[in-house]
């Protein structure tokens, strides 16, 4: 398959899902009056409390087996963040497969780039 | 506020910002910040998170269309997203410092300018300033980073090819823009234009779609450590993303970007406003 194609195809793929995802949050989270604890109208005040600082994951993987409404809004908004990683992570593959070793080692430095912003700073920043 | 209603009024400013961003080719995250904290009242620093999401969400909605009909340039993407990533990554932590230090003014001061900065690329199409483009001579960069390519123009019924030239000038830029994404949390489609036009020298209909495909990357980037350090409101993110997302859909399916001189310039004329606003806001006189 073509990359144009592939990447096409991977791109509107996350989107459809995280919007479904959030959407049945939404849904969750009016139908429940709240979710992970906080009421309705303390989530949808514009000067809200509750941030994704405070929700763990333990508590987001719990609450999507209990059909809790933010938990299902976050896991919407992380596949909407991995779906470019996603992208780019299949760059590498493509560019490897096509034996371009200079765009091998550019696209690996932008998923390193992602990676490091994903997983090691925000842990660097914390313990700060 | 009654839930339902904030949860609509958040969603119709993403549809507006959606609308206003298909057209002028910004993407939507731009305006969705100032709406957010001049119309409704959010905290700053949760409608950056808001757009940043939007930004992703608008990057990976719209730009497959352009990915698959091959008018995106994936090799001049993915080399100066290098810059972009690390740029963002600075944008970040500097963000992180004003609003640790409250200097939150810089902020909006910061965010109008670069507000009124963005209508260049809408700029260039009213005034009409003309398609420049034409092969250049191609330069030692466009060998090694392989800068060349070719799309189907529909309005001129022909495949346009092209190549790109000064990759480094044009790198330098993508690192600043993506310093301003990861600091005001947007997805700097202006300042990514503006590379690929006039340091690249890409057709205008690459340059729009190649910026378009960089923000994803770009603004998720920023987004994780927005979300580490709280400044993530998941209710408002993902109003704002159901909303640009329909928005930028609509725009896209119904406002051709072409025609619709008037409400082009209509928005024009709404995203200066809003530029002044943040301004003054900044300087504490609103």
């Amino acid at each position: 398959m073509d990359a144009n194609k592939s990447i096409g195809w991977i791109l509107r793929i996350g989107a459809i899902i995280s919007i479904l995802l959030i959407l049945f949050g939404m849904f969750l989270l009016f139908i429940n009056n709240g979710g992970s604890n906080y009421t309705l109208t303390q989530i949808t005040s514009h000067k809200s409390k509750l941030s994704t600082a405070n929700i763990s994951t333990t508590q987001i993987i719990n609450g999507i087996s209990s059909l809790d409404g933010i938990s299902y809004i976050i896991l919407g908004l992380i596949v909407l963040i991995a779906t470019p990683v996603l992208r780019v992570l299949y760059s590498v593959y493509f560019f490897a497969r096509e034996n371009n070793k200079l765009y091998v080692f550019i696209t690996a430095i932008v998923l390193l780039d992602l990676l490091i912003a994903i997983f090691v700073i925000p842990f660097i920043m914390k313990s700060l | 506020m009654l839930p339902i209603l904030s949860l609509i009024l958040i969603i119709i400013g993403g549809v507006i910002a959606g609308l206003i961003g298909s057209l002028t080719g910004l993407g939507g995250a731009v305006i969705l910040t100032p709406l957010l904290v001049l119309g409704l009242g959010v905290p700053i620093y949760y409608a950056a998170g808001a757009s940043l999401i939007a930004s992703i969400a608008t990057s990976s909605g719209a730009a497959s269309a352009y990915v698959k009909d091959k008018i995106t340039n994936i090799k001049i993407g993915m080399s100066l997203e290098v810059g972009t990533t690390l740029g963002a990554i600075a944008g970040v932590l500097i963000a992180a410092a004003i609003y640790r230090a409250n200097a939150i003014a810089i902020i909006f001061i910061l965010f109008g300018v670069i507000l009124i900065f963005s209508i260049y690329p809408s700029m260039r199409e009213i005034l009409k300033i003309k398609n420049k483009f034409k092969n250049f001579k191609s330069d030692k960069t466009t060998k090694i980073f392989q800068l060349k390519g070719s799309y189907y123009d529909e309005k001129l019924k022909k495949r346009v090819r092209y190549y790109g030239i000064r990759w480094w000038y044009s790198e330098a830029i993508m690192v600043f823009a993506g310093v301003i994404s990861g600091l005001l949390g947007v997805g700097s489609g202006a300042l990514k234009v503006l590379s690929l036009d006039h340091m690249m020298r890409l057709p205008p209909k690459v340059s729009a779609a190649t910026s378009d495909f960089m923000i994803g990357v770009t603004a998720a980037t920023g987004t994780a450590i927005y979300w580490e350090l709280g400044y993530m409101q998941p209710f408002i993110a993902g109003a704002a993303a159901i909303g640009v997302l329909t928005g930028s859909f609509l725009g896209s399916k119904f406002l051709n970007r072409e025609g619709n001189g008037f409400i082009r310039k209509l928005f024009v004329v709404v995203i200066l406003i809003l530029g002044v606003q943040m301004i003054l806001r900044g300087f504490g006189v609103i």
